[in-house]
């Protein structure tokens, strides 16, 4: 009887102030990941893989491939960079902003690839 | 008395795992915290000895690429080469190019974006990006990013770095349709991770 009391009285102390220990925890890691989760660049959302299709492929020396859709977010599975961190600095400069389209489309300009609906090359639109 | 002191015992053993658990639990399950921004890892090193070589015209640069990819015809202080399929279809596309303009390690990723939606793309999507990027004779910042083009409307995904060598600083690209990314990311990359630059 005597230890029956124990195991009771045990049950109703240690327990609760233990099991709080993981839910506080839990709210902790919740509160610090939700704060650096908010406004993103990016947002999660699969690609317009289909955008591609939908399209007519007018130039078909430079036609993007029927094949099925992309595996979208592939590259979003690879670790994430640090959060930035909590102390105020400075903004950076904005980087600065190419010039506007030099290069005509429609075999314009050098004839590149990129000028005839190819993969866009390096250069810094010069 | 041992006997409450014993069952303390394991109810707080109990609750430093339930902690670690649910630690581990939310740290998996919660989505990326910060999505597009994440870049693989990459670990410069030499091409396969089976690899061909294109040097910039200028000398500050040297492209590898596999032997399945041709040389293109493009600027006179850029180096191209492609993979084309049936059709003229490009099926992988390596360029490496002379710093030209405003081109900057900080803030590579905007930049290269904004420049596609100036010049080559109707739309153009970062989907990751990463600076302090360490290169064979130099450091980088890369964007891997999606984009439509004006002309055809073709959707293609690439890698594109922006590397500062010693003397001077380069753009390297490879490029996919982007229904091909994922099996052409592979050997894209190990050009990029081959990219030497003085």
């Amino acid at each position: 009887m005597t230890r029956s009391l124990t195991l009771v009285t045990a049950l109703s102390r240690g327990p609760r102030m233990l099991l709080a220990l993981p839910a506080a925890a839990l709210a902790v890691t919740l509160a610090a990941c939700g704060s650096s989760a908010g406004p993103s660049a990016h947002p999660a959302a699969p690609k317009p893989a289909g955008v591609a299709h939908s399209h007519a492929h007018s130039a078909p020396t430079h036609a993007a491939s029927s094949e099925p859709t992309k595996q979208a977010g592939a590259a979003h599975r690879h670790a994430h960079s640090a959060p930035p961190p909590a102390a105020a600095t400075p903004a950076p400069p904005a980087p600065p902003v190419p010039t506007v389209n030099p290069i005509p489309q429609g075999n314009g300009g050098d004839q590149d690839a990129d000028n005839n609906g190819g993969p866009s090359d390096g250069d810094g639109n010069i | 008395m041992t006997v409450r002191t014993a069952r303390r015992g394991r109810y707080a053993l109990a609750a430093i795992a339930a902690t670690g658990i649910a630690v581990v639990v939310v740290a998996f399950a919660l989505p990326g915290r910060s999505p597009g921004h994440g870049f693989p890892a990459l670990h410069p090193a030499a091409a396969p000895t089976r690899w061909p070589h294109a040097a910039l015209p200028n000398g500050t640069a040297v492209l590898s690429y596999p032997p399945s990819l041709r040389p293109l015809a493009g600027d006179t202080d850029a180096v191209s080469v492609a993979r084309l399929g049936p059709g003229g279809v490009f099926q992988l596309y390596l360029n490496a190019t002379r710093r030209q303009g405003s081109e900057r390690l900080q803030g590579w990723a905007a930049f290269r974006l904004r420049l596609l939606r100036s010049d080559d793309a109707t739309s153009a999507r970062q989907d990751a990006a990463a600076e302090g990027v360490q290169f064979r004779g130099g450091t980088g910042s890369c964007v891997i990013d999606d984009y439509i083009t004006r002309i055809g409307g073709h959707h293609y995904e690439e890698v594109a770095c922006l590397v500062q060598g010693r003397t001077s600083a380069s753009v390297i690209v490879g490029a996919a349709a982007a229904a091909r990314w994922v099996r052409a990311r592979p050997l894209l990359f190990r050009a990029v991770a081959a990219y030497l630059v003085r």
